[in-house]
């Protein structure tokens, strides 16, 4: 045997051991057991006062709703109701529910259920209150029988329906028991569980994160792969949860990381990066109300002098489409003709020089510990500066901008961020962010433009989706046009998951976060 | 080392290979690595790391100058009145620097800068707030053992007003323990300023602070390493060469320890 042969043996021998140390995973579970590390945190389980994409897991696996949405492009499923009925006037949705779906604690989900977490979220006026504060009444829902529910609309509206996966239904009974100073529950509600999900409860820390084993009597039933466990604990640090996938630690995270951690995470050989299409904008809100803000031809040279191409072929690496309308491409009711602006700095000086009010230092507003929105601020400024706009950034955590985008005063000229999807219907998008009965609330434009408002009034009554589809066409080739915010990309969902997890199903509300399908092989 | 600093500080526009990288950006050269044309390689904005490490040293050095010089002018007053008194203004002086003392520095500075909001100004301010105790302290104890020096004594028995006494008589003879604590403090603040940045309390982007680019370039660790690498090494640099001046001064200026050493 030559040394050469000894030499081979011996490498072969070395390479064997070294893939059965990293193929085999080292602990074996008894349960199969989910880990997600998740960069927000948990700081309250109560499914009517948070409504934010971020704490989306809590919501969607403990809790079950009359309507979900499912896969993408989305759509609307019935869930905890069997079907459902609108009356000709358009403003009598009457739900059947299934018969046979409980509550973790064993008794029924009934009507009465539904009836208490409706008027619960309107009494409590958080988290999707405000998306039915203007077409329902408190009081007005009704339980004609233990399956039937009723709700009595102010007026018609053609996105009730898309909303309705928004009221999660909780244990009346078990909340009214809990009622502390007619709180409806809600102190408990915030560190406690009363659903009728996919997963159950079994440990909760603000500081970590929460648990949760599988309900077995849930109404869909289990095929015969499942997860017994699922945990979402709270990772801040992209690093952290970045390496703690790679280790096995964790087995799933956001799938908005940035482009660079996405290209290391995907050439790892025990992940799998899924790739889907969302339905989350990026854009720049300009402050409408304020002065010089109001003058268009500002907002349209601040438009042309953002570096879009730079933006997302270069710090983005391409992984993002040209998003030019406040509608994501991917949905009904975008025009599919409008360009937009591009980067032009000859025409921001040209609209520059028709602005006749004094242009003060514009602050530009991004998020800490979102680097794409300070990088999107840093290009405008740059952008600003070579036609003469001075400008400073502010970057603040979303916490302190989310509060300072209410507030008319308090908003900065401009803030960079991404608008994702409650639910899936262009009212979402432009007709929360361009509407006048919105501003303050989900319009952070303070933008109001009568033939916007009235195109985007009439789409929110209509039953017909064509008709609504050309109002939205026209409306966001209009606010485009009017330059009223800067819009750049919609996202793609870029999913990290461990090799052994399978069937994720990825839709843009939730973002695969909802874990009754996957399983671990 | 800080003699370096100095110079770089005042020369930034002179010495950067790209003087304009500070708000100019290149998103085609991101994220290089380091190079003839990058010694430091490129950031997330494709501009060059060196240049902007340059231009960090003059926010550095600002801050750390104006913050400690505005120490030094609230805490030796402060600290001279306490220590030449005997009454109840030195207690309240001396209590008030002891609540300030008792707060970590680090979590009071934090709590300034967030309620002011993040800007190279209430940086500044922060550090101001929370340093000028340290001088408060060691004047204190330095004019209290001065008062029972026989220049002193002669002086006021003289007739000397106070205040003449404080500035004349005592102040001179504590001044090289002042310019010590001074130099080894400069450190300090450095640090808990590049803290500060790295907080995101510091002056925003896409200023070159070296501890906000610290904070900017951990989402591209550890492939970028170079990025996170060059701002470690200024801050280590610049805060052991201010402590080893610091040793050094006091080796010159204590006489007890000029007096071994020439023995």
């Amino acid at each position: 045997m030559s040394f050469i042969t000894v030499f081979r043996t011996f490498a072969v021998l070395l390479a064997i051991f070294a893939i059965s140390m990293t193929g085999t995973p080292t602990k074996s579970f008894a349960k199969s057991k989910f880990v997600f590390a998740n960069s927000s945190p948990y700081d309250t389980l109560d499914p009517h006062v948070i409504y934010d994409v971020g704490r989306v897991a809590s919501r969607l696996n403990m809790y079950d709703g009359l309507m979900r949405w499912l896969d993408n492009p989305p759509k609307l499923t019935p869930w905890l109701a069997e079907s459902y009925d609108i009356s000709s006037d358009g403003k009598k949705y009457t739900f059947k529910l299934r018969k046979g779906s409980t509550f973790h604690d064993g008794s029924p989900v009934e009507a009465k259920d539904v009836v208490y977490s409706i008027e619960r979220i309107l009494a409590l006026k958080k988290g999707a209150f405000s998306l039915f504060s203007k077409s329902l009444d408190p009081g007005s829902t009704k339980a004609p029988d233990a399956h039937t529910v009723v709700f009595n609309l102010k007026k018609p509206s053609s996105i009730f329906l898309a909303t309705v996966p928004a009221i999660h239904v909780v244990n009346s009974d078990l909340l009214k028991s809990k009622e502390v100073n007619g709180d409806w529950g809600g102190v408990w509600l915030s560190k406690n569980e009363a659903g009728s999900g996919s997963f159950e409860l079994t440990r909760y820390d603000p500081a970590i994160g929460f648990q949760a084993k599988r309900y077995a009597n849930h109404f869909m039933g289990w095929g015969d792969k499942y997860l017994d466990e699922i945990e979402f604990r709270t990772v801040k640090e992209i690093n952290s949860r970045v390496l703690g996938l790679m280790n096995g630690d964790f087995h799933g995270t956001d799938g908005y990381l940035p482009q660079d951690q996405v290209k290391r995470l995907a050439a790892d050989d025990n992940m799998n990066v899924m790739e889907e299409e969302s339905m989350r904008i990026f854009y720049s809100i300009i402050h409408n109300g304020r002065k010089p803000f109001d003058d268009v031809n500002l907002r349209k040279a601040l438009s042309y002098a953002f570096d879009y191409d730079s933006f997302i072929n270069n710090i983005l690496s391409g992984s993002v489409a040209r998003n030019p309308v406040p509608v994501p491409n991917n949905i009904w009711g975008n025009p599919k003709d409008e360009k937009g602006y591009t980067f032009d700095l000859e025409k921001a000086k040209e609209y520059l020089a028709k602005v006749k009010q004094p242009i003060p230092e514009i602050t530009i507003g991004a998020l800490t510990g979102y680097g794409q929105t300070e990088q999107a601020a840093a290009l405008l400024q740059n952008g600003l500066s070579k036609i003469g706009v001075k400008s400073k950034i502010v970057s603040e955590p979303w916490s302190v901008a989310s509060k300072k985008m209410r507030d008319e005063q308090q908003m900065y000229d401009l803030l960079w961020l991404w608008r994702s999807t409650y639910y899936a219907d262009p009212n979402n998008w432009i007709g929360e962010m361009y509407a006048c009965d919105q501003v303050g609330a989900r319009n952070n434009s303070w933008y109001c433009d009568p033939e916007v408002d009235k195109l985007l009034m009439e789409a929110r009554v209509e039953p017909d989706q064509a008709k609504r589809a050309a109002n939205y066409k026209k409306a966001a080739k209009m606010v485009t046009d009017d330059a009223g915010g800067i819009f750049v990309y919609n996202t793609k969902w870029f999913g990290p998951y461990n090799k052994k997890v399978k069937g994720v199903r990825f839709s843009p509300i939730g973002n695969a976060q909802e874990m009754r399908w996957v399983h671990m092989e | 080392m800080i003699l370096g600093l100095i110079i770089v500080a005042i020369a930034a526009p002179v010495l950067a290979p790209y003087p304009d990288d500070v708000t100019e950006f290149h998103p085609a050269e991101r994220l290089m690595g380091p190079s003839v044309q990058h010694f430091f390689g490129t950031d997330r904005m494709g501009s060059d790391i060196f240049s902007r490490m340059l231009f960090g040293a003059r926010i550095t050095i600002t801050i750390a100058v104006i913050a400690i010089g505005v120490s030094v002018l609230i805490g030796v007053p402060i600290g001279l009145l306490a220590g030449y008194y005997r009454n109840w203004v030195s207690d309240a002086l001396m209590r008030v620097s002891d609540i300030f003392l008792a707060v970590p520095q680090i979590i009071l500075a934090i709590a300034i800068a967030q309620t002011l909001g993040a800007s190279i100004e209430n940086v500044i301010l922060a550090l101001s707030a929370t340093y000028w105790p340290f001088w408060a302290r060691l004047v204190y104890a330095e004019t209290r053992s001065a008062l029972n020096e026989a220049y002193v004594e002669a002086s006021i028995a003289l007739g000397a007003k106070p205040l003449r006494v404080m500035v004349m008589h005592v102040l001179p003879n504590i001044s090289s323990s002042i310019i010590v604590r001074t130099t080894i403090g400069m450190g300090g603040t450095i640090l808990t300023a590049a803290a500060l940045g790295f907080l995101g309390l510091g002056p925003p982007a896409p200023s070159p602070e070296w501890g906000r680019t610290i904070a900017e370039s951990r989402e591209f660790l550890p492939e970028a390493w170079w990025y996170a690498t060059a701002p470690g090494i200024a801050i280590f640099l610049v805060v052991m060469g201010f402590n080893l001046l610091g040793d050094g001064l006091r080796d010159v200026l204590d006489p007890r320890t000029r007096r071994s050493t020439s023995d």
